[in-house]
């Protein structure tokens, strides 16, 4: 149906920034959706990592939990899990390979609820640092209640900057 | 091996090396604001932690031969009597050591 993916947000990434957040989720729309394209980082085997904003501020509680695959193209797939980080937890990329980047594909749920835990499916299509093809399927929960989610913040791992990138916020039409 | 405190020192003289960083936010590229580099000291003090714990995991999983290549190894071993595959899984404990 036409006009069902209203964009909210975008930020292009021109200069090195350590942080990226998208801002602009509220009771509007159930399910929004994120795009990164060409996110890249200036320093070599860095995480793509992400947190929950609550009134514009990165939540840094240890609630985070994430469970994927990562298929690879050099070696075994890899199952990749954990529990209370700090953060949503994606792939490595880095500066050994020149086209080495990320393009991602978030769905969020229930992120301007008080009373549900945050969930995001995540897809992700790499050339990691090394020059190898990586495909990623998995699912996160922010698991705290209490505050609405209102955004997402992107970063790297080790406080690594984002070099490029296009991060995009969609609203899906109720 | 270094401890928590110790790793938070590193950490705090490399964000201060790495001054000033920025943020993106409603199109507008800011400067860290004091709490934002205090974040960052801490996300790179635990960075440094689980490294240091735990990056032995993530790098025997990609240095180990796939399933397939360990499988021929171990079948040629039985045919030759040779120890290849042990001594795969051997060196590759031996290059990632556990932290003790």
């Amino acid at each position: 149906m036409a006009g069902s993916l209203i964009k909210i947000d975008e930020e292009i990434v021109a200069s090195a920034v350590a942080s990226v957040t998208l801002t602009g989720i509220d009771s509007t729309y159930d399910v929004y959706m994120v795009k990164v394209n060409n996110w890249k980082t200036d320093t070599n085997d860095r995480q793509c990592l992400a947190r929950v904003t609550e009134s514009g501020t990165p939540n840094t509680t240890a609630n985070y939990d994430y469970a994927g695959k990562g298929l690879r193209s050099d070696t075994t797939f890899t199952n990749r899990s954990g529990t209370n980080g700090t953060e949503f937890k994606f792939e490595y990329i880095g500066t050994a390979d020149s086209q080495a980047q990320s393009n991602l594909t978030l769905f969020l749920f229930n992120f301007n609820s008080t009373t549900e835990y945050a969930f995001i499916t995540n897809e992700m299509s790499n050339l990691d640092y090394l020059g190898n093809a990586f495909g990623t399927q998995g699912g996160q929960v922010f698991t705290s209640t209490g505050t609405a989610r209102d955004g997402i913040q992107f970063f790297m791992s080790s406080s690594a900057n984002t070099s490029a990138g296009t991060f995009t916020l969609y609203g899906l039409k109720k | 091996m270094a401890t928590l405190e110790e790793l938070t020192t590193e950490a705090t003289a490399e964000i201060e090396a790495a001054k000033p960083m920025y943020k993106q936010v409603n199109n507008e590229r800011l400067e860290f604001t004091d709490a934002d580099y205090d974040q960052a000291i801490t996300d790179l003090a635990n960075s440094k932690w689980d490294t240091q714990q735990f990056g032995y995991i993530q790098a025997r999983q990609e240095a180990y031969g796939s399933v397939q290549d360990q499988l021929d190894m171990q079948y040629w071993d039985g045919v030759n009597g040779t120890t290849t595959w042990a001594d795969h899984i051997a060196q590759v404990k031996s290059d990632n050591p556990k932290p003790e």
